[in-house]
């Protein structure tokens, strides 16, 4: 998305990057129709060799199931397939993952694979298996997400802005992570710590370089929030000059295969990151109830004055949660980053699914933002499969996807539409007061 | 370091700056911005999904060759459907509650259109992720210029013919007298003198850029029917903003509870001018479209719809002539960074070293650079200057309902 408003800036003089796009589907033979339908595979790892039979690149499959990969030069190249992250119970139809590109193949600066799998396995797995795997893969998403949102929730409650630089926020962390694990060679053990405290300490820095200043000359919110604009876009780009477009894999805990709990494949990774995530989430939901500086947060979160005539000093409570937002939002996105490989729009590209969650559950409450982003994290990963034993196994056009599923590339659009349906029924959310919302 | 300032090609900077301000970006960006301008600059209301109106502008064009098959003038009425409904669903939920629903409501809405343009699901309707191409010959192939031909906006230019250098003049004395007014009055109103005589400096300035200018004879007819409709709907809005209804919409912005003191339907006034707004920008999405002969859906992302927002601050929020002026100066800005980074680059040799740091190693990496330059321009003007270039300080004084 980004890539492509640059090529829109850079139009006449630049000479695009030499690509290799490949193309990961699915294909499905339609009962009805009878045709051949495609569908894109997410998440898929791809590995490009060079002539030497060194490795040149590697990315992974997006939600539109190509993955572009940057290569050096117009040259001979081999791709592979990494066969174990597809997902369960598929399989490539021709049986080769492995495919050879000469350089006379780049007639432009790209050239593209394709490859197809058939999932004739797939249907022997059940419902309810498939139902098991979507319900932990979507709670381990939806704790991500609400790590994320929560910063942006108490930072929405205790000074009113709406950051849309906070998916940028996310992003830090998954980065700063990357790149002391990856390129610096640290453990990811220590890389991780350090880049969740330098998160605290960028979302700290926003404030006090920022946001403080702006509240004191008594600029407008709506003015704060063009200002937030401002800032994703600048990070957003150096984010993309620093560490590049590509999606990137961390050197650490890569490619591990996942261990059965019944019905139900994780990843010791997988487990332990959910772990974290919901010891985290459960100590901020303790220190907000139970602390001091937890109950004066939700005091500003409150009403602002009326803390501050307390003895409450508001601007300290700002501080921290900036502090503490940014550090656990640096959390997620290095979560995020492990599962699915880092980019510069990693964060950005989840900041919808936060607002999604802080609406749901409540714009400025902070216990609403953990159950509203855990909710719409389970819902876009459930909604993928549908629900096949619903009765009535033939649902009208418009409807099939009550039955099917929702198409893995459209998986965030019931959010987005759940997110409406809640501003239509119950503005304030689910934990959020009537009076905040006029 | 510094000799090598003067074997930059800077009659090329000057080209392809000049070339943007006038150009097919600043084009659509301006009746984008036009849009925007009644939504926020006028009514107050944040409307970050600019994108998704612009998108139903190309798609309901693009849509008349792909599933359609009919010719795609039905495509002007089918945008303003498009953007209603989409206004509708868009302003319905959140205009009752705080402006930042808005916010979030339409940016999510915008980038789930694009998500659904782009889909393998619906490529039946919307041609997926490939877009629409062949659409509007019978606009594009009747066109008096050359397709192959290099076309400048100089009135005397050799290729113009007498249509078009009357129309050329007219507009260019239209835009002269509009602007140096504008100057005069922000300069020392009252001041005869200069309100004759800085209408002329600026016509001389527009003329000198204008020679400058050089276009490919493809899009220079979409580029030309473009601007038209940018001063028609420029107009449209300058006097709407001047009738009662125009009067009730800024006093929402002014104070609300006012207005509903007076009995007006505030959510109704609301609504009007989230559709209005987006309807406008309904054809910046046609004439990007038209321009191009292809509709992307990924030239709908939300970063479009900030950047045309930045080039409405820059011009000045609440003011037609900032909505126009701002996008071609946020072109002209653009494309001078991203040349002049350019021939930097080559002129040291492939690479850009400050003070021994490589900052630029490729030119791809030039467009990053643009847009930090932009998004900075975006905070400090929001910070330091509101009003833009020819908004006015005390209108824009944005509170935080």
């Amino acid at each position: 998305m980004g890539l492509a408003v640059l090529g829109l800036f850079a139009a006449p003089a630049h000479a695009a990057d030499i690509t290799i796009k490949v193309r990961v589907q699915n294909q499905v033979k339609d009962e009805k129709t009878g045709k051949n339908v495609k569908e894109p595979i997410e998440g898929v790892k791809i590995v490009i060799t060079g002539a030497d039979g060194a490795v040149v690149a590697e990315g992974i499959t997006g939600d539109d199931g190509i993955a572009a990969i940057v290569v050096p030069e117009k040259a001979d190249y081999t791709v592979t397939l990494d066969e174990s992250t597809l997902p369960e119970g598929f399989a490539l139809t021709d049986g080769t993952p492995e495919r050879v590109i000469t350089g006379d193949n780049f007639v432009t600066d790209s050239v593209t694979v394709n490859y197809f799998t058939g999932n004739a396995e797939r249907s022997s797995v059940g419902y309810w298996s498939q139902l098991a795997q979507r319900l932990t893969d979507g709670a381990r998403f939806g704790l991500v997400l609400a790590m994320c949102a929560v910063g942006l929730s108490l930072i929405f409650g205790t000074t009113g802005l709406t950051n849309f630089a906070h998916g940028e926020l996310v992003t830090f962390g998954a980065l700063t992570a990357y790149i002391l694990n990856t390129e610096q060679g640290w453990s990811l053990l220590i890389a991780a710590p350090v880049a969740v405290v330098a998160g605290g300490l960028f979302g700290l820095l926003t404030n006090e370089v920022v946001y403080s200043p702006l509240r004191r000359r008594k600029i407008g919110l709506i003015s704060q929030m063009v200002v937030s604009v401002g800032i994703a876009i600048v990070l957003k780009n150096i984010y993309l000059r620093v560490a590049g477009g590509r999606v990137k894999a961390f050197a650490a805990f890569n490619n591990q295969t996942c261990e059965k709990f019944g019905p139900v494949c994780v990843t010791p990774r997988d487990a332990t990151t959910a772990g974290i995530s919901l010891v985290l989430l459960i100590l901020v939901g303790v220190a907000l109830q139970k602390t001091r500086i937890g109950k004066a947060t939700r005091a500003v979160s409150d009403n602002a004055e009326l803390a501050s005539s307390t003895g409450i000093d508001s601007q300290k409570i700002i501080r921290i949660v900036w502090l503490v937002g940014g550090m656990l939002a640096a959390a997620g996105g290095l979560f995020r980053g492990l599962d699915e490989g880092s980019t510069p729009f990693l964060g950005s590209n989840l900041l919808f699914l936060m607002f999604a969650g802080i609406t749901l559950g409540g714009l400025g409450s902070a216990y609403g933002a953990l159950v509203g982003s855990f909710i719409i994290g389970l819902f876009v990963e459930v909604s993928v499969i549908g629900m096949p034993i619903m009765p009535g196994a033939d649902w009208p056009a418009p409807f099939d996807w009550l039955h099917d599923g929702v198409p893995s590339e459209l998986k965030n659009v019931p959010a987005y539409v759940a997110m409406i349906i809640v501003l239509l029924v119950r503005p304030q959310g689910i934990l959020g007061r009537r009076e905040r919302v006029g | 370091m510094l000799a090598a300032f003067t074997d930059i090609n800077w009659q090329l900077i000057a080209t392809a700056t000049l070339t943007a301000v006038f150009g097919v970006d600043a084009m659509y960006f301006a009746i984008a911005a036009i849009g925007l301008n009644v939504q926020f600059g006028y009514a107050g209301l944040l409307n970050f999904g600019q994108a998704g109106f612009m998108a139903c502008g190309a798609y309901a064009i693009g849509m008349t060759a792909h599933y359609w098959h009919i010719s795609f003038w039905w495509g002007i009425p089918m945008a303003i459907a498009y953007a209603t409904v989409f206004g509708l669903i868009m302003g319905i939920p959140t205009l009752r509650l705080r402006s930042d629903y808005l916010a979030i409501v339409t940016i999510a809405l915008a980038e789930l259109v694009r998500l659904i343009v782009r889909s393998v699901t619906f490529k039946k309707y919307f041609a997926g992720s490939d877009g629409i191409n062949g659409f509007g010959k019978t606009f594009t192939e009747e066109t008096p210029f050359n397709p192959s031909g290099k076309y400048s906006l100089w009135p005397f230019d050799d290729n113009a013919n007498m249509f078009g250098r009357i129309l050329l003049l007219l507009i260019f004395a239209g835009m002269s007298v509009m602007l140096g007014r504008m100057i005069a009055a922000r300069l020392s109103a009252g001041n005869k003198a200069l309100r004759m005589t800085l209408p002329l400096v600026v016509f001389g300035i527009v003329m000198v850029g204008a020679k400058q200018t050089e276009y490919g004879g493809l899009g220079f007819k979409s580029l030309i029917v473009g601007w038209l409709i940018v001063f028609v709907l420029g107009a449209l809005v300058y006097m709407l903003m001047r009738s009662p209804w125009g009067r009730v919409v800024k006093g929402i912005r002014e104070d609300e509870e006012a207005v509903r003191s007076l009995g007006k339907n505030i959510y109704s006034y609301k609504l009007q001018a989230l559709i209005l707004g987006g309807a406008i920008a309904t054809f910046a999405g046609m004439m990007f479209s038209l321009s191009r002969g292809s509709v992307q859906p990924d030239n709908y992302s939300r970063d479009v719809t900030f950047f045309v927002l930045t080039a409405l601050v820059l011009g000045g929020l609440g003011k037609v002539t900032g909505s126009i002026v701002g996008p071609m100066l946020y072109w002209g800005i653009s494309q001078f960074i991203s040349v002049f980074l350019n021939e930097l680059t080559k002129v040291w040799g492939g690479h850009v070293d400050i003070f021994g740091v490589p900052v630029i190693t490729n030119p791809s990496q030039v467009g990053a650079y643009v847009q930090i330059a932009l998004g900075l321009m975006l905070i400090f003007l929001m910070v330091f200057r509101p009003q833009g270039l020819f908004g006015n300080r005390k209108e824009m004084a944005l509170d935080g309902r």
